[in-house]
């Protein structure tokens, strides 16, 4: 990772200023939430008590029939066609039957489903009808009573007579329409709604399930919308909050007021991006959408649930409009210790999204920005700390290819911080380093120079000594000495030999040759040396032209072809190949002998190592400087010289390029 | 009468052996071993040869300034360099002052006696006429062995002894490779390979100087050179 991308990443520390604030903004939110709801709450209890106080007409305790309001025309025949849109809210009674009920201006309507496969059917007028699958209907207006059998053997209109002897108002006699299938039967019949019914009783009773009593039928009031208890439910409800009066089933009884919210000017309404923002980073304790509920006849919510087992509850949930939110508290009615329904009060509310919109929107602009800045600044401080490593290791990396001296001042030795102390270790460090290296370099040739006085003055010492008349015995000796002085002469001179090529190279002039008549020239004067060991000559057929110097060549290629011979064993084998390259050609000089070792062929060019064992006694010395010199031409003509182990031997390569073209001026 | 040599060298040692050495193969020698004690002397008579070291005392570079002094005083008198430097540069400065022979301080007692003889035979056989015998003629060369003067179109070449010991050794078969080896031996020279090089380079550019076509010497790749008629 570079240093760019670390500080970036520190960088990202500055997150933690919008998170702190989020985190802050979401905790007020939530005590203004707090506080609205309990004053949502303490309304809705003072609303439940009023109304047992007011005496409003509450719905009764317990189970009831709910009459829902029907916008279709109901035809009586059976079929639940028309039923479709109160379906949702059919009543389920027993384990088998499902009620439905509803009314327009002058009719109550009745439907009742019963399932029931294995079946026994026979007519209401029939004696057996009573063991047969059949039901007791209820009904009762005021004081009066009447029960009714209805049972039919086939689908079609039926008519369910009466039970009971003659009560008031009520009809002896109701006509239905029966219809079945194999799931079962359906009763569908209709009341005026003259009759004022209050309740409504019914008994289902299926032959294939036993029934020890097949005349009994439940009672229940029936219940629908009130507009007496609406008004007086308007009479009571605080502005701007709906208020909804439930019976202890859920049914709605009761309804008064609006969500509606005034409408802001547009300006001031919140974009789609704040309620995102709202609804991703602070609403989420948001209940499920409850706008199902809006025209339900039941209100079945978590909140209204809790309600209805005694205890008040609250919710909050999205509101219709966008970036509001609809506060609902309901609240148990009770009197005299039973529950008689619940108040459902619905507060629709901007002020809270709104506040903690802009609070959050401020926040998360004023962080954004500062995040932005504080990266930038730190992007800038990492590239300009970049660049300036960048320059320093370039500088350091080029004193290093260059023997620890570098063209021109050291950069940023001038800088006052840590790096210009790193700049200027490094220049120091540097300049010691190449003091040494020169110190190195010419250390030999200057040994060489100051040796050469003294063994001059033993050579001609010795020369004296021959005419000294010296006794036979002598002579010996000083042929030894002879010999010695001339090894030393030998070191010397080879000692100096690298800083004298090193000059004799870079003065070197070159010529436009055929390049392989320099290799042949040469392939042909090693042949001689070569003695009983086998030299190949491979060379392209066509002249090879060069720019090179042809001295330089011939030079480095003894220098190879010296070194090759003395590895190679008497009988062996070496090869001169030369290869036409696309920038210009490569020799290759192979030898049969012992391959090199891994670890020194990287260094085997550099000056002063050789791999030779210890010289023989009265060998030339071995100073490394040979391939070294190789190395040395190889470069002035633009190329490299590497080595290689091949199969039984090793290779030695000159990749060359030639020399470059010095213009004429 | 012996011939009179004066070498100025500032090492006594080696002033010593030298002058030993000359005086028993017959000279007379004396020893310098500064700049000024040889030129005070120089002044009041000077030597058939000089032999300078270059580096003289506390003047890394005195031999070349006694060389140009001589010079101015005499156009003919010989002047062997001896030095412990072996660099091209100083071999080229000095033969361009004017000295006749640049030998380095490896060269046995015995090569320099031969260098000295053949200086004093050039200039005896410069008085004498030319005797044809002595003389080897290719072409537009024309190499007087006793005289140690090779003609060009018949213009002399300014030749060193060891020059001209090359150049004889190459003349004398024409077509034939010397290696560097022979060539060494011929001229008496004990240097390694790069100074043969170096001479054979110098003598192609004091022919070119007077005949720019110059390229009799041709170079044989690895092996050594050949003078092509």
């Amino acid at each position: 990772m570079t240093l760019r991308q670390k500080l970036l990443l520190v960088a990202l520390c500055t997150l933690a200023l919008p998170v702190a604030g989020w985190l802050y903004v979401r905790q007020m939110e939530t005590l203004l939430r707090e506080g609205q709801a309990q004053a949502l709450v303490a309304s809705a209890r003072a609303m439940a008590r009023s109304l047992v106080v007011v005496d409003a007409p509450l719905p009764p305790a317990g189970k009831a029939w709910y009459i829902q309001r029907t916008a279709t025309a109901i035809t009586m025949d059976g079929y639940a066609d028309d039923w479709a849109s109160l379906s949702p809210w059919a009543q389920p009674f027993g384990k088998n039957a499902r009620v439905m009920l509803s009314e327009d201006d002058h009719w109550l309507y009745f439907y009742i489903d019963v399932r029931a496969t294995n079946r026994r059917r026979a007519d209401a007028d029939d004696r057996l009808a009573l063991n047969a699958d059949h039901l007791i209907l209820s009904i009762a207006s005021g004081d009066d009573t009447q029960r009714y059998l209805v049972a039919s053997a086939a689908p079609g209109p039926t008519t369910a007579t009466a039970l009971d002897p003659e009560a008031g108002v009520l009809p002896d006699r109701i006509n239905a329409q029966w219809q079945e299938d194999g799931s079962g039967f359906r009763v569908e019949f209709r009341m005026p709604r003259g009759l004022r019914l209050d309740r409504f009783g019914l008994g289902v009773h299926i032959a294939a399930e036993g029934d020890s009593n097949p005349l009994t039928a439940e009672s229940r009031p029936l219940l629908d919308f009130s507009t007496s208890l609406s008004q007086e439910v308007a009479r009571l409800a605080p502005d701007g909050v709906r208020v909804r009066v439930l019976s202890p089933e859920a049914w709605l009884m009761a309804q008064s007021g609006k969500l509606d919210l005034p409408n802001l000017p547009a300006s001031e309404r919140p974009g789609w991006f704040a309620s995102l923002v709202y609804r991703s980073l602070l609403a989420t304790r948001l209940d499920e959408d409850g706008g199902w509920a809006e025209d339900a006849p039941r209100i079945d919510l978590p909140e209204v649930r809790e309600a209805l087992l005694g205890k008040p509850a609250t919710a909050w949930r999205a509101g219709e409009a966008r970036g509001s939110v609809v506060l609902a508290a309901a609240m148990p009615v009770e009197m005299g210790g039973k529950l008689h329904g619940v108040v459902l009060l619905e507060q629709p509310s901007r002020a809270v999204p709104l506040l903690a919109n802009r609070a959050l929107f401020g926040l998360m602009l004023t962080s954004f920005a500062v995040l932005l800045v504080a990266g930038g600044v730190l992007l800038l401080f990492a590239t300009r700390l970049t660049i300036r490593l960048r320059r320093l290791r370039n500088a350091a990396e080029r004193a290093q290819d260059n023997d620890g001296r570098l063209d021109g001042p050291f950069p940023l030795t001038d800088a006052t911080d840590e790096l210009g102390d790193l700049a200027r270790s490094f220049a120091r460090l540097f300049e010691v380093v190449g003091g040494y290296t020169d110190y190195l370099r010419t250390l030999a040739s200057k040994l060489s120079h100051e040796l050469n006085t003294p063994l001059a003055i033993v050579k001609s010492s010795l020369d004296n000594l021959d005419h000294a008349g010296l006794p036979p015995e002598a002579e010996p000796y000083l042929a030894r000495a002879r010999d010695g002085v001339a090894r030393l002469g030998a070191l010397v001179r080879a000692m100096s030999e690298a800083s004298r090529m090193e000059r004799a190279i870079a003065s070197a002039e070159a010529e436009d040759v055929d390049f392989a008549d320099i290799v042949r020239g040469c392939a042909e004067g090693y042949r001689g040396l070569a003695g009983d060991r086998t030299l190949d000559a491979v060379l392209p057929p066509t002249p090879v032209p060069m720019h090179v110097s042809p001295e330089l060549i011939a030079q480095a290629l003894d220098k190879l072809f010296d070194n090759a011979l003395s590895f190679t064993p008497p009988g062996g084998w070496l090869r001169i190949t030369l290869t036409e390259t696309p920038e210009g050609a490569d020799i290759e000089l192979a030898n049969e002998g012992p391959s090199l070792p891994a670890a020194m062929q990287g260094r085997l060019f550099d000056s002063l190592v050789s791999l030779r064992d210890k010289a023989t006694p009265g060998d030339a010395p071995h100073l490394g400087l040979g391939l070294y010199v190789v190395r040395l031409v190889a470069e002035r003509h633009q190329g490299t010289a590497s080595a290689r182990n091949i199969e039984g031997g090793v290779a030695f390569t000159l990749h060359l390029k030639g020399l470059p073209r010095q213009r004429l001026a | 009468m012996a011939r009179s040599i004066a070498i100025v060298e500032d090492e006594p040692l080696i002033r010593a052996n030298y002058v030993e050495a000359l005086n028993r193969f017959g000279y007379e020698t004396r020893g310098y071993g500064s700049r000024g004690d040889a030129s005070t002397a120089f002044a009041m008579r000077l030597p058939e040869l000089v032999i300078i070291d270059i580096g003289l005392g506390d003047e890394p570079e005195g031999g070349f300034d006694l060389c140009r002094e001589l010079r101015a005083k005499s156009a003919t008198l010989p002047i062997i360099f001896l030095t412990a430097r072996d660099s091209d540069f100083d071999v080229i400065s000095g033969l361009r002052l004017g000295a006749d022979d640049y030998l380095s301080k490896d060269t046995s007692l015995h090569q320099l006696a031969a260098r000295i003889a053949a200086l004093f035979r050039r200039i005896e056989s410069l008085k004498a006429p030319v005797s044809s015998e002595t003389v080897i003629s290719h072409g537009p060369l024309k190499l007087e062995s006793e005289r140690m003067r090779v003609l060009w179109n018949g213009i002399e070449i300014p030749l060193t002894v060891t020059e001209f010991w090359m150049v004889h050794t190459l003349v004398r078969f024409p077509g034939h490779v010397k290696n560097r080896d022979q060539l060494m031996r011929e001229a008496e020279l004990v240097v390694d390979d790069a100074t043969i090089t170096s001479h054979i380079k110098r003598i192609r550019k004091k022919f070119v100087a007077l005949a720019p076509d110059f390229d009799a010497i041709e170079t044989v790749h690895g092996v050594g050179y050949r003078w092509t008629p």
